[in-house]
C-alpha cells in the first residue's frame, strides 16, 4: 500500500475521531427553542455555567411566569440534566462507527536451538479491510441513531415543560383557592360571632351556639388543607426547576390568566402532531436505521472478513522477503442470515411503533383537545352564567336581609355559595389550562394561533364596593 | 234529564215570575225564615214572598266600604240582578306591594253585595278564571241548590261558563260571599266579598255611618307576585278590605254620629280580635243576626271568628285619630320575616367590621327590635312592603297589616280623609320638663321601689 494510501485512510480515521463536547446538545436547543421559544443548556461544568446560574438567580428574582418557569426547567431540570448526558453517551457510539479498525502489527523471531545459523524473523502489518467500505454506511446507521437520540432529549426537554407549566398553573390555582378558603373562613368566623353574642345575649341555644362553632372550626381546617396543597405544589415545582435553598423563595402573584378566544381545529392539531412530535420523529429515524442496518448486513452478507497487509520475512539462510498478505474470511457457513433476520424484524417492529405512536398521538390529540373544550365550555358557563348568578343570589339575599326577611346565616351561607362557585371556576380554568399544556406536549410545541397571554380573568368574588341602600338591579358582572 | 228533575225540584218556583211566583210559596223552606231559626226575627210580613227592590236612600242607608266597591244592579221584573266576574286581578295591597290575585269584576276582594230583605236576587256568575270555580253565598238562607258548593250542591262552574244563582232574601244582617270550589286555593287567592243585607224596616237606633269590613290573610312572600295558597298556617299579609297599612283607608266620622262597623272575616285560619280605641261599643249583630239588647255586651275588643261576622254599633263622640286594628300582634305587621334571628339585646361590637369584608352592605339589626327598620330606608326586594310602618303625624306607626284608624271630627267637608287630628292644647302627651319632673318629685335616675302588694302598704309621697 502506497504512502498516500495510508494518509487517505488517517484522513478518514481523523475525520471522525474528535468528540465534540456540545455536539447534540445543540440540536436539542434548537428543537426546543424552534417550538418552546425558550433555550436550554447543559451544564457541563464551565465557567459558563456561573453566567448561567446567575441568569437563573434573576429569573426568579422577578416575578415566576409560567414562561420563565418553562425557562428555568430547561436550564436546571435535574433529570433533564442527567438525559442530556445520553448524547454523550450517544455521540460516543457515533464516534465509535467511524473508527476505522486499527491495524495489526505481529511479528515473529525464531531462534535456532542447536546454536546453527542464525535468527530467523518475521513482521507483518495486516489492516482490517472491509472497514473501508463498510464505514460509510456504519457512519450513516451510528449518525442517524444519534439524531433519534438527540430527539428523543428533546422531546424529553418539551415533556418536562409541559409538566412545568402543568404545575405551574396548579400553584397559581392553588394560592387563589387558599384565598377563597379564608374568605370561606372569614363567613364561618362571622357566623360564629354571631351565635355567641346571641347566646351571650340569651337568644339561641348551646346546641346552636356549638353547631356554628364547630362549622368554623371545620372551614379552619378545610384552610389547613388548602395551605398544605399549596405547599406540596409549589414543592413539586421546586424539584421540576431543580431548586433548592434560597432560590425556593420565588413568588407567583400574576392570577389564572382568562381562557384563549379561541380554540384551533382538530385537523390542524393531529397534523401538527405527525409533523412536529420530536418521538414520532425519533421512531421514524429508528425506523430508517434499523433499515439502513439492514442494508449493511445484506451488502455484506457474502463478505467474511478481509484482511490486508504486507509482511516481511526473513529466513534464517534466506534472502529477505517482503510482500503483500491477504486474509479472506470464506462465507460457507455464517452468510449473517441470522442477523439479518433479527435486523429484518427489527425493522419492522420499528415501522410499527412508529404506526402505533402516530395512530396513538392523533387518537390523545383528538381525547385532548375534547376535554380541553370541555372544561372551556365548563370554565365559560361558570363565568358567564354560574357566577353572575350566584352573585345575584347574594345580592337578593342582603336585600332579603335588609327586609329583615333573612338574618345573617342565610346571608353568610349565600356568600359561601358563591365562594365556593368561585372556587368550582377556577378548578375548571386551571384544569383547562392544564389540559393545554397536555395539548401542547401532544403536538410537540405550543398550540398554533397562541399569541400574548390574555389577560387575567375575575378569578375572585367581588368583594364589592360598599353600596349605599343598594338597589336592587343585578350588577353585570364584570372585570372589576 | 237532570236538567229537567233539577229544573223541577229547585230552579222551578225561580224560572217563573210575577204572578206565577206564587207558586214558589210551595217550595218547603223558600217562604219565610224558618220558625225559631236566628233569620227569624219575629217580624212577619203580610207578604211572605219576595217584595219590591229595595232602594239605596229609601229603604236603607247605603254602607261604606272603605278601599273597597260596590256590586252594581239593576231591576228587571222586579228582581235584583247582578253579574260577578270571576278573574285573575292584579291588586295593591299597600302600596310598593301588587300580586296577581283572583277576585270578582277587577276587584280584590270582589265588590260588596248591598241588598234588602225580602228582595229577590239574581246572580249571574261568569268564569273568566282557568279554573272552576263556584259561589258560595256565606251565612244567607236559601235553597239547597243554591248554596253554591261544588259538587254538592252544584256542578262547578267551568272556565267560559255562566251560572246562575237566584233566591230571596229572608233575612237581615251581614253575610259574605266566596268560593266553594277548591275553596283553599280559590280563597287564598281572594275570591271573597261581603254581602250586606239591611233590614226592610229600620232596626235599633238609627245609623249614621255604616261601614263593612272584610278580614282576610295572605301568604306573600317578599319579592313575589302571587299570594301562596299552599300555605297553611304562616301567613304575612293581614288585610281589611284586602288592604295592609299603610294601604288602609281611615273610617271618617263626624262628631256625635251614631257609627256602624260591620266585620266579616275570611282568614284561612286566624281569628282576629279587633280593637277599637277611644271607644266602648256593643256588638249589635253576629252573622247569624240581631243580638237581644240584653246581650250586647260593652266591649273595646271584638273577636271575629274564621268564617263570621260581627257588628258593632257606638256612638262617636270623642274626636280624634282613633286606631283600629286586630290585637294579635303579628296580625300589625307584612310580610313578617319568620327566619330572622333573634337579635335582641345583641351586641355587634366588631362583627359588622368582619361581614363587611366579605358583604359590603352589611350592617347588624334588630337588636332592639324591629321599629328601627323602618326609619333606616335599605334597599329591600322588589315588590314588597316593610314589615311595618305607616307615616303618623307625629312619628312613624310601627305597626302594619291589620290597622287602620278612625278619624272623628267636629266638622267634615264631606267624608275624605280630614287628615291628621290637632290635639287641643294640653291633651297631647309630651315630654315631661325638669320643672315639672322635681315639682311632682320625680327622680328619673332611680327606679322607683314596689310596694307589697298588702292592703295595708302605705302610700308614700
Amino acid at each position: 500500500m502506497s504512502a498516500r494510501g495510508l494518509l487517505c485512510l488517517g484522513l478518514l480515521a481523523s475525520g471522525c475521531a474528535s468528540i465534540q463536547k456540545e455536539r447534540g446538545h445543540a440540536e436539542v436547543a434548537a428543537l426546543v427553542e424552534e417550538r418552546l421559544g425558550r433555550k436550554t443548556r447543559w451544564n457541563q461544568g464551565t465557567p459558563e455555567d456561573a453566567e448561567v446560574a446567575r441568569h437563573l438567580d434573576t429569573l426568579l428574582m422577578e416575578d415566576l411566569t409560567s414562561d420563565r418557569a418553562v425557562e428555568v426547567a430547561l436550564l436546571n431540570n435535574p433529570s433533564l440534566q442527567s438525559t442530556y448526558e445520553d448524547l454523550g453517551v450517544s455521540q460516543a457510539d457515533m464516534v465509535q462507527a467511524g473508527l476505522i479498525s486499527n491495524p495489526s502489527l505481529s511479528g515473529s523471531i525464531g531462534f535456532p536451538i542447536a546454536g546453527v545459523g542464525v535468527s530467523e524473523h518475521e513482521f507483518s502489518l495486516v489492516q482490517e479491510f472491509m472497514d473501508i467500505f463498510t464505514l460509510p454506511l456504519r457512519k450513516r446507521v451510528a449518525t442517524e441513531q444519534f439524531m433519534a437520540d438527540t430527539l428523543r432529549v428533546a422531546h424529553e426537554a418539551l415533556a418536562t415543560a409541559a409538566e412545568v407549566r402543568k404545575t405551574y398553573s396548579e400553584v397559581q390555582a392553588r394560592q387563589q383557592l387558599v384565598e377563597l378558603r379564608r374568605m370561606v373562613l372569614t363567613a364561618a368566623e362571622a357566623a360564629a360571632d354571631l351565635a355567641t353574642r346571641q347566646r351571650e345575649a340569651g337568644n339561641i341555644t348551646e346546641l346552636d351556639l356549638a353547631s356554628e362553632r364547630a362549622s368554623a372550626e371545620e372551614a379552619r381546617l378545610d384552610l389547613a388543607q388548602e395551605e398544605l396543597s399549596l405547599v406540596e405544589d409549589r414543592e413539586h415545582l421546586n424539584r421540576l426547576l431543580g431548586l433548592w435553598g434560597p432560590r425556593t423563595q420565588w413568588k407567583v402573584s400574576e392570577q389564572l390568566p382568562a381562557l384563549p378566544s379561541q380554540e384551533a381545529s382538530l385537523e390542524r392539531l393531529e397534523s401538527l402532531a405527525i409533523r412536529q412530535r420530536l418521538d414520532i420523529d425519533a421512531a421514524r429515524k429508528q425506523a430508517s436505521l434499523l433499515w439502513n442496518a439492514l442494508e449493511l448486513a445484506r451488502s455484506t452478507r457474502y463478505f467474511g472478513r478481509v484482511e490486508v497487509g504486507v509482511h516481511t520475512h526473513r529466513d534464517a539462510d534466506g534472502p529477505r522477503l517482503f510482500g503483500p498478505t491477504l486474509t479472506l474470511e470464506l462465507p460457507i457457513f455464517d452468510q449473517r442470515q441470522a442477523l439479518i433476520a433479527k435486523l429484518e424484524a427489527q425493522h419492522r417492529q420499528g415501522e410499527r411503533r412508529l404506526m402505533e405512536l402516530s395512530i396513538n398521538a392523533r387518537s390523545e390529540v383528538r381525547a385532548a383537545r375534547a376535554r380541553l373544550l370541555s372544561l372551556r365550555m365548563m370554565a365559560e358557563r361558570y363565568q358567564r352564567v354560574v357566577l353572575p348568578l350566584r352573585e345575584k343570589v347574594v345580592e337578593q339575599a342582603q336585600l332579603q336581609y335588609n327586609g329583615m326577611q333573612l338574618g345573617l346565616y342565610a346571608l353568610l351561607a349565600a356568600k359561601r355559595e358563591q365562594v365556593e362557585a368561585y372556587r368550582s371556576y377556577i378548578e375548571a380554568v386551571r384544569d383547562y389550562w392544564m389540559a393545554r399544556a397536555e395539548l401542547e406536549r401532544l403536538v410537540g410545541g405550543r398550540l398554533p394561533g397562541q399569541t400574548t397571554q390574555p389577560s387575567p380573568p375575575e378569578t375572585q368574588p367581588d368583594h364589592g364596593q360598599p353600596r349605599d341602600g343598594g338597589t336592587e338591579t343585578p350588577h353585570e358582572h364584570g372585570p372589576q | 234529564m237532570l236538567a229537567t228533575a233539577g229544573a223541577t225540584l229547585a230552579g222551578g218556583a225561580l224560572l217563573l215570575r210575577g204572578a206565577t211566583a206564587q207558586a214558589q210559596s210551595d217550595v218547603p223552606g223558600a217562604r219565610k225564615p224558618r220558625e225559631g231559626s236566628a233569620a227569624d226575627t219575629g217580624r212577619r210580613y203580610a207578604r211572605q214572598d219576595w217584595q219590591a227592590p229595595g232602594v239605596p236612600g229609601r229603604d236603607y242607608r247605603p254602607v261604606v266600604v272603605p278601599n273597597g266597591t260596590k256590586l252594581p244592579w239593576k231591576a228587571v221584573d222586579g228582581v235584583k240582578v247582578f253579574h260577578l266576574v270571576a278573574e285573575e286581578v292584579e291588586h295593591e295591597f299597600a302600596p310598593g306591594l301588587k300580586a296577581f290575585c283572583w277576585g270578582y269584576n277587577g276587584q280584590v276582594h270582589g265588590p260588596t253585595i248591598e241588598v234588602v230583605e225580602g228582595d229577590r236576587v239574581r246572580f249571574y256568575v261568569t268564569n273568566r278564571l282557568p279554573a272552576a270555580t263556584t259561589v258560595h253565598w256565606h251565612g244567607i238562607l236559601l235553597p239547597n241548590g243554591m248554596d253554591g258548593v261544588g259538587g254538592l250542591n252544584q256542578k262547578a262552574i267551568a272556565p267560559g261558563e255562566t251560572f246562575r244563582y237566584e233566591f230571596t232574601v229572608r233575612q237581615s244582617g251581614m253575610g259574605m260571599y266566596h268560593s266553594h270550589h277548591d275553596e283553599m286555593t280559590q280563597m287564598a287567592l281572594g275570591m271573597a266579598g261581603l254581602f250586606v243585607i239591611h233590614p226592610r224596616r229600620p232596626v235599633g237606633p238609627r245609623i249614621d255611618r255604616d261601614f263593612a269590613i272584610l278580614l282576610h290573610e295572605w301568604r306573600i312572600d317578599v319579592g313575589t307576585r302571587r299570594p301562596n295558597p299552599n300555605e297553611m298556617t304562616d301567613f304575612n299579609v293581614l288585610t281589611m278590605n284586602a288592604k295592609a297599612f299603610p294601604g288602609t283607608e281611615p273610617l271618617v266620622v263626624r262628631k256625635g254620629e251614631r257609627v256602624r262597623i260591620r266585620l266579616g272575616n275570611l282568614s284561612a285560619t286566624d281569628h282576629h280580635p279587633i280593637h277599637l280605641h277611644g271607644y266602648q261599643f256593643r256588638i249589635t249583630e253576629t252573622d247569624g243576626g240581631r243580638l237581644a239588647e240584653s246581650a250586647q255586651w260593652p266591649e273595646t275588643t271584638v273577636l271575629v271568628p274564621v268564617g263570621s261576622t260581627r257588628t258593632i254599633e257606638f256612638v262617636a263622640d270623642e274626636p280624634g285619630d282613633w286606631a283600629m286594628h286586630c290585637h294579635m300582634t303579628h296580625h300589625l305587621m307584612n310580610q313578617m320575616g319568620h327566619e330572622f334571628p333573634n337579635m335582641i339585646g345583641v351586641k355587634p361590637g366588631g362583627l359588622d367590621a368582619k361581614v363587611r369584608t366579605l358583604l359590603p352592605g352589611y350592617m347588624t339589626m334588630g337588636q332592639t327590635g324591629m321599629g328601627e327598620m323602618v326609619d333606616m330606608g335599605m334597599a329591600v326586594p322588589a315588590n314588597s312592603i316593610p314589615m311595618m310602618g305607616g307615616k303618623g303625624k307625629h312619628d312613624t306607626i310601627t305597626m302594619g297589616g291589620m290597622f287602620t284608624v278612625l278619624k272623628v271630627r267636629e266638622r267634615l267637608d264631606g267624608y275624605g280623609d280630614p287628615g291628621w287630628y290637632e290635639n287641643p292644647p294640653g291633651t297631647l302627651a309630651v315630654a315631661a320638663s325638669t320643672d315639672e319632673l322635681r315639682r311632682d318629685g320625680i327622680d328619673v335616675s332611680t327606679t322607683p321601689a314596689a310596694e307589697p302588694g298588702s292592703p295595708d302598704g302605705t302610700r308614700r309621697g
